[in-house]
């Protein structure tokens, strides 16, 4: 993760063949549509764990923070409107009015929201990227720090039953995921434990996701036996 | 007497005068000569009631005028100015505070504190607090007036709401500054001899070589900041001449000019005509920018806008 | 003084930033309401009536204190803000208050005459002769000294007073005289004095051109930097900019300050505490700096020199600086 390492540019730019980065293109296939129950999830654990963030961000009721994890195929939109906050999945920005953006590897975003790293310092170091309204980016950033997020403790609670179905969808690309190390842990528990959680109650939506995850599984099988 | 009554009086003393003007110290380093020449044409010509004489900004300068301290007050006097000595505003050496406590001795003449270490020492006697302490409420002001300060020059950031507070509640005379690049912060560091890689102590007095300042601009080119030594300046120059009126009826008894290097006798006599009536303020505004066609003007933060802005509409006096 | 009286004097913006401070060893945090009475009065920052009480009982059962800042300058007409402020940090069990504002002082002292009373940084007391005045007049315990001094200067001035001196040891740094600088609000008419934010980010805007970025704060461009260069947030004294043909960092360059060598001469200077800046910053940033200074004034404790630490990544531009502490920053 050493600076140096990077390539410079204006967009942050991730370690080369970093986990997200490789979970990234598994996913890629999958419609963010599919993803958008976990993100329901996400939101809702925050809402319960957390009020804080959202009443720190009480002040910013019409923000809406565009969030792009550049090693994933997929961006939110963060509407932290006090009475009907919204976490939206979508394929990009398209068509979305966004007040501020913030990009940088998911796992950077990650650290941030658990402040394992200080945002401050990767923003000097150009890992995050800004744009637009800096006020809303730094009220967000000063209220996930501030509330003491532990995503996997937080999360840890939420997988339940569809604990099977995750280590399914793991198992998936063992060329892929058998390097991930913590980084794909964080990105497993925060992402799809909560997911699948929430399809659980809509199991045609779940039958769905299986199905993507098989066709995912054959893909990555083709890779595999290429690489 | 009852604050209320107090309030009532000063509002009448206030309608009947004219409103007075102040010509701020020079904060500019100038030849000691130019700065002497200057001083003699502001008492045989220009249309103020105060002038102010001292080193607020680098007491490395002080030398240099200092040999022609006395005359020039003698002349000023002589034309019936009075004469104010304002002392630094950033006092940290022993020699710098060995200066202001000389200063505080200065028998018979009224003395500007431009740090709050020169209140102290002025306590007790009647002072003038200049624009480099914080003055941004009533309970500062009160305090400081019952040290003995007769009069304070506000800090430039204050919008017009809190000066009509302000002069409404204070048994001092409220002034203003009006014209000239605003001071807006004072450094331990040079700047003028920073930009030349030189340092402080061996700074070859490289702030004289400008006389307005040194521009600062922008990346991209726009005109944004001046430099004066360890002092930053606004790059535009404040204009309140439109805003008089207003001003005058909020209950702000005086205004400021900065010295700078253009025909201060000129401006001055703009200002004295709006005060006096003879002259309408946005004629004299209008005047002004003839007589400095090179020079951008702002007046933003009397409208509660940023201190760079231009602000056209008229100044709220209800 | 001595390295065993010598307090560490911690930011914290957020509960769990609080929290970090003190279980990295700090012996008393720093914090403000979230409101305009603190001078970092940034968004999503500081904290609540509830949070405060809750605070003060994590540090207290720590054996840490909890210092309020209340040190932003009254807006005329209003003053009941910041009394209630300093009245609430008394109800609440604060150790102290950190004020700036003469007017404010003389509230605190006649309405609270056993609070206990710090000049803040932005009172921009350098002299002893300022800080004598503040000390007779209301009463203040401890003086936090402008970051325009010098070592020898610090020395004299302990000298001099007779109250507590102390002194910041890392983080941001104002190269200007705190608590008279306008430059923000001449930008964006925001101002610390009195909104409590200096170069608000509501103010700024990066802007993306080719592969550089563009830094702006209140229309004015502030900074860029090519690919490669460290970014940096537009704190408007840390800008590039041209003067006589030259470009360059006239002001300062993007720095932090950082004093750990000189630890040990400011406490033979006098200074009772070491502030660390930085209540706008994350929870990491707080664990480490507090981790490393409090090993840093265990070690001088012990009678060995500070341990060198690396603390390059957290601090702006890559780069730290000893500041006006050392004569030649001038």
């Amino acid at each position: 993760m050493s600076p140096q390492d990077r390539e410079r540019s204006s967009r942050p730019v991730d370690p080369p063949f970093s986990p997200v980065l490789l979970a990234g293109l598994a996913l890629a296939p999958v419609p963010p549509r599919l993803l958008q129950p976990l993100f329901d999830a996400i939101l809702a654990v925050v809402r319960r764990r957390h009020p804080d963030i959202l009443d720190r961000l009480a002040p910013y009721p019409e923000a809406v923070i565009g969030i792009d994890p550049v090693d994933l195929p997929f961006v939110l939109l963060l509407e932290p409107a006090p009475e009907r906050p919204r976490l939206t999945v979508c394929r990009d920005f398209a068509g979305a009015e966004t007040s501020a953006l913030i990009r940088g590897p998911l796992a950077m975003l990650f650290a941030l929201a658990e402040g394992r790293i200080d945002g401050d310092a990767a923003f000097f170091s150009r890992q995050l990227v800004f744009e637009g309204d800096t006020e809303v980016v730094l009220a967000l950033r000063n209220a996930v720090d501030g509330a003491g997020i532990d995503l996997e403790a937080d999360f840890a609670a939420t997988l339940g039953p569809l604990a099977r179905p995750l280590r399914h969808l793991v198992g998936v690309g063992s060329w892929v995921f058998g390097r991930l190390a913590r980084d794909m842990d964080l990105v497993r528990s925060a992402l799809l434990g909560p997911a699948l959680r929430g399809a659980d109650a809509q199991s045609a939506r779940l039958g769905e996701l299986e199905e993507e995850i098989g066709t995912l599984r054959r893909s990555l099988r083709h890779r595999e036996s290429r690489a | 007497m009852s604050a209320a009554d107090k309030a009532g009086k000063k509002a009448a003393e206030k309608t009947g005068k004219p409103g007075s003007l102040t010509l701020g110290p020079v904060l500019f380093n100038w030849p000691a000569e130019t700065w002497r020449d200057f001083h003699f044409r502001i008492a045989d010509e220009a249309s103020v009631d105060s002038v102010h004489l001292g080193e607020v900004v680098c007491s490395k300068r002080q030398p240099f005028f200092e040999k022609y301290l006395a005359e020039v007050i003698e002349r000023l006097t002589a034309a019936g100015k009075e004469v104010v000595l304002s002392s630094l505003a950033l006092v940290m050496t022993e020699r710098e505070r060995q200066d202001v406590s000389a200063l505080a001795e200065v028998a018979g003449m009224l003395v500007e504190a431009n740090d709050v270490s020169v209140a102290a020492a002025l306590a007790g006697r009647p002072f003038v607090i200049g624009p480099y302490v914080n003055v941004y409420n009533e309970g500062s002001l009160g305090y400081l007036a019952g040290l003995g300060a007769v009069r304070a020059c506000l800090p430039a950031e204050l919008p017009a709401a809190t000066i009509a507070i302000l002069a409404r509640q204070a048994s001092v005379e409220i002034e203003l500054q009006a014209f000239g690049r605003l001071p807006l912060a004072m450094s331990a560091r040079c700047y003028h001899a920073r930009s030349r890689n030189l340092h402080k102590d061996g700074c070859q007095y490289v702030c004289g070589d400008e006389p307005d300042g040194m521009e600062v601009d922008t990346m991209d080119g726009k005109p944004f900041l001046t430099v004066n030594g360890t002092q930053t300046m606004s790059y535009h120059y404040l204009d309140l001449l439109p805003e008089i009126g207003a001003l005058r009826r909020l209950g702000v008894d005086r205004f400021r000019l900065w010295p700078q290097s253009c025909d201060m006798v000129a401006v001055a006599e703009l200002f004295r005509g709006v005060l006096d009536g003879r002259l309408d303020g946005a004629e004299a505004d209008a005047r002004l920018a003839e007589l400095l066609p090179n020079v951008a003007f702002a007046n933003g933060y009397i409208h509660g806008r940023p201190g760079n802005a231009l602000v056209d509409e008229g100044l709220a006096t209800g | 003084m001595s390295a065993e009286t010598v307090e560490l004097i911690c930011p914290a913006g957020t509960p769990a930033a609080l929290k970090a401070a003190i279980d990295a060893g700090a012996d008393a945090v720093y914090l403000g309401y979230r409101d305009e009475t603190n001078a970092r009065n940034f968004p999503g920052l500081n904290f609540s009536r509830p949070e405060l009480a809750d605070g003060i009982a994590y540090a207290h059962d720590r054996g840490a204190k909890v210092l309020v800042a209340i040190n932003t300058f009254p807006r005329a007409g209003q003053p009941e803000i910041w009394h209630q402020a300093v009245d609430d940090a008394a109800r609440l069990g604060a150790d102290a208050v950190i004020l700036a504002d003469i007017g404010l002082c003389a509230y605190a002292a006649k309405t609270h005459p056993d609070l206990r009373l710090h000049l803040s940084v932005q009172a921009s007391a350098s002299s002893a002769e300022a800080i004598r005045f503040y000390h007779q007049a209301f009463g203040i315990r401890r003086a936090v000294l402008p970051r325009v001094l010098t070592v020898p200067e610090i020395a004299a001035l302990g000298a001099a007073v007779p109250v507590e001196m102390e002194v910041f040891v890392f983080g941001g740094l104002c190269v200007m005289a705190e608590g008279r600088c306008a430059l923000s609000s001449y930008v964006t008419g925001q101002s610390p004095n009195i909104n409590g934010a200096c170069s608000p980010a509501a103010h700024v805007r990066y802007i993306e051109k080719g592969d550089k970025v563009i830094s702006q704060l209140g229309g004015f461009t502030i900074n860029t930097f090519g690919s490669g260069e460290p970014a940096g947030y537009p704190t408007l004294c840390k800008g590039r900019f041209e003067a006589n043909g030259k470009l360059s960092y006239l002001f300062e360059e993007p720095t932090s300050l950082n004093t750990l060598d000189l630890l040990p001469e400011l406490i033979a200077a006098g200074v009772t505490a070491f502030k660390i800046e930085g209540r706008q910053r994350g929870r990491a940033y707080v664990s480490a700096v507090v981790k490393a200074f409090r090993q840093g004034v265990d070690a001088i404790r012990r009678g060995e020199r500070p341990p060198a630490f690396a603390l390059d990544g957290i601090t702006e531009g890559g780069r730290q600086t000893s500041g006006a502490y050392e004569r030649s920053w001038r």
